[in-house]
């Protein structure tokens, strides 16, 4: 009864477990898992990253206005969906050239809104990389 | 005039953390008949496994059956795809598994003990205890890089080794855990409206268990030895320190008991590997494509998880059947509940630690 009773009153003056998250912000880990990102101009267009991704969120489909670099001969452009994305980062393990054309960073995605047309967008990058 | 009335629990009630349905026949207060749905949250996941996704990326489908034993139903699928394979992954790469699926078990017993003293009205004490289980999130969000979905187990091996910083993090964290468990102990066998409340509710004979094949925690509070740790040779187990946690009483309490019990070996288990954690690589390439029929067991926090996949030699899998453990309880389930008050439904069917998204998949 009586440690009880101390607890409860020391309770009192204890800070709360949770963060007060707004003002004081997330502490994320260097090594979270988030967002994949891409650099255009290492990469080989090995497409091996594409078929790697267990949800489909990484396209390449054809482009009228390709990139200059040499290696994309058939004139593809990257694409990816950070809100198809399950950050498991099948793809960087499958790219040849990890650290400088494709690498995970811990940023986490920005909620996705209406006005973005993530879904629509995407479904017809599908469409078109079906037809292809 | 007809002398029982009919009371369902479900598929969405206050009590419920996940939607079943039990229709009970009560006498009075007694409830005499009991019949349960599961199927409210099917997805479709072992028709997907066989008609969308290539044979290497299932491992990642199936940990989205359910989020709590997500590292089970990977490592599982993986095991039974190795075996079809026919390699041989490294010694470190077991021990991580194990790592894992330890903190795993770990973190879903106190989710269930949590939830046990929520159906008690002990409020406080369920606060407590999910606060202490971040500790333990934080070792997984550390070592994998997420909460919750970890996709830390490959076709080979694992995804990322353990460095000394992580290690020495874990081995902090398990030691504050182990403390507040021991409090829980304290807690789970002197409190009275967490013990003495709980002692002779929603028993389970030991002849009962073994014939309405009960399994898991819910077997080993009955008596029951059966746990597939012991019988399976693919992971070291024994190596590490495993020792069965059986109670003869079978009810409430005694699950509680195992339950902590059970914690407290996997901290062991978990301590054990990360000081003796084997040299070596984690990932070892493994080419084929699976052909033939292999079954894997695994130990999952609620019992006994089976897989059975068939290849026929292309990347997409013929079949992939999961048997998973509440689905085997669901007679003994029942069966527990005749005799029992209507009012101690919702805290006997807490301390079975049912999860319907697994059942129901």
């Amino acid at each position: 009864m009586l440690t009880s009773l101390i607890k409860a009153f020391t309770n009192l003056f204890k800070k709360p477990q949770t963060i007060d998250y707004p003002v004081t912000p997330i502490i994320k880990d260097r090594e979270y898992r988030g967002l994949i990102e891409y650099g255009e101009e290492s990469c080989i267009y090995c497409l091996k990253c594409e078929k790697a991704c267990p949800p489909g969120a990484i396209l390449f489909v054809k482009t009228e206005t390709p990139s200059e670099n040499e290696k994309n001969k058939k004139g593809l452009q990257y694409h990816y969906n950070p809100y198809l994305c399950i950050y498991c980062s099948e793809c960087v393990r499958a790219c040849p050239k990890p650290d400088e054309a494709l690498w995970q960073s811990n940023k986490k995605p920005l909620p996705a809104t209406k006005e973005g047309k993530v879904n629509e967008s995407w479904f017809e990058l599908e469409k078109l990389k079906k037809t292809e | 005039m007809k002398k029982t009335i009919n009371i369902p629990l479900g598929s969405q009630h206050i009590s419920l953390l996940e939607p079943v349905r039990f229709k009970f026949e009560c006498e009075n207060e007694k409830i005499i008949s009991v019949d349960s749905d599961v199927g409210f949250v099917h997805r479709g996941i072992e028709r997907a496994c066989t008609t969308k996704f290539k044979f290497d990326a299932i491992g990642y489908v199936v940990a989205r059956v359910c989020g709590l034993c997500a590292i089970t139903h990977s490592l599982s699928y993986t095991a039974a795809v190795e075996k079809l394979l026919g390699g041989e992954i490294t010694k470190k790469a077991k021990y991580l598994r194990i790592l894992l699926l330890e903190l795993d078990r770990i973190h879903s017993h106190m989710l269930c003990l949590s939830h046990t003293c929520e159906n008690a009205g002990f409020e406080a004490m369920f606060m407590r205890i999910m606060g202490d289980r971040e500790l333990v999130m934080e070792i997984q969000e550390l070592l994998t890089g997420n909460r919750v979905q970890f996709d830390y187990i490959n076709i080979g091996g694992v995804n990322r080794d353990i460095n000394s910083e992580v290690a020495k993090k874990i081995i902090e964290n398990l030691y504050e855990v182990k403390q507040r468990v021991l409090g829980y102990m304290d807690e789970f066998t002197n409190n009275w409206s967490l013990s003495l409340k709980f002692k002779g509710i929603g028993a389970l004979s030991l002849d009962d268990a073994y014939s309405f094949n009960a399994i898991g925690p819910l077997a080993r509070a009955s008596g029951l030895n059966i746990d597939v740790r012991n019988e399976i040779d693919y992971l070291p187990f024994n190596e590490i320190g495993f020792k069965m946690q059986t109670q003869f009483e079978g009810d409430i309490n005694a699950r509680n008991i195992v339950r902590l019990n059970e914690i407290f070996n996997s901290i062991l288990m978990c301590e054990n590997i990360v000081n003796g954690l084997p040299e070596g690589e984690i990932f070892t390439k493994l080419k084929g494509k699976p052909n033939g029929e292999a079954i894997v067991r695994f130990e999952a926090p609620r019992g006994e998880l089976m897989y059975y996949v068939k290849g026929n030699g292309s990347a997409m899998l013929e079949r992939v059947r999961i048997k998973t453990p509440t689905f085997a309880c669901i007679p003994a389930f029942t069966h527990i509940f005749v005799g029992e008050n209507y009012a101690d439904a919702p805290a006997i069917l807490a301390s079975f630690d049912p999860c319907l998204s697994c059942t129901a998949k």
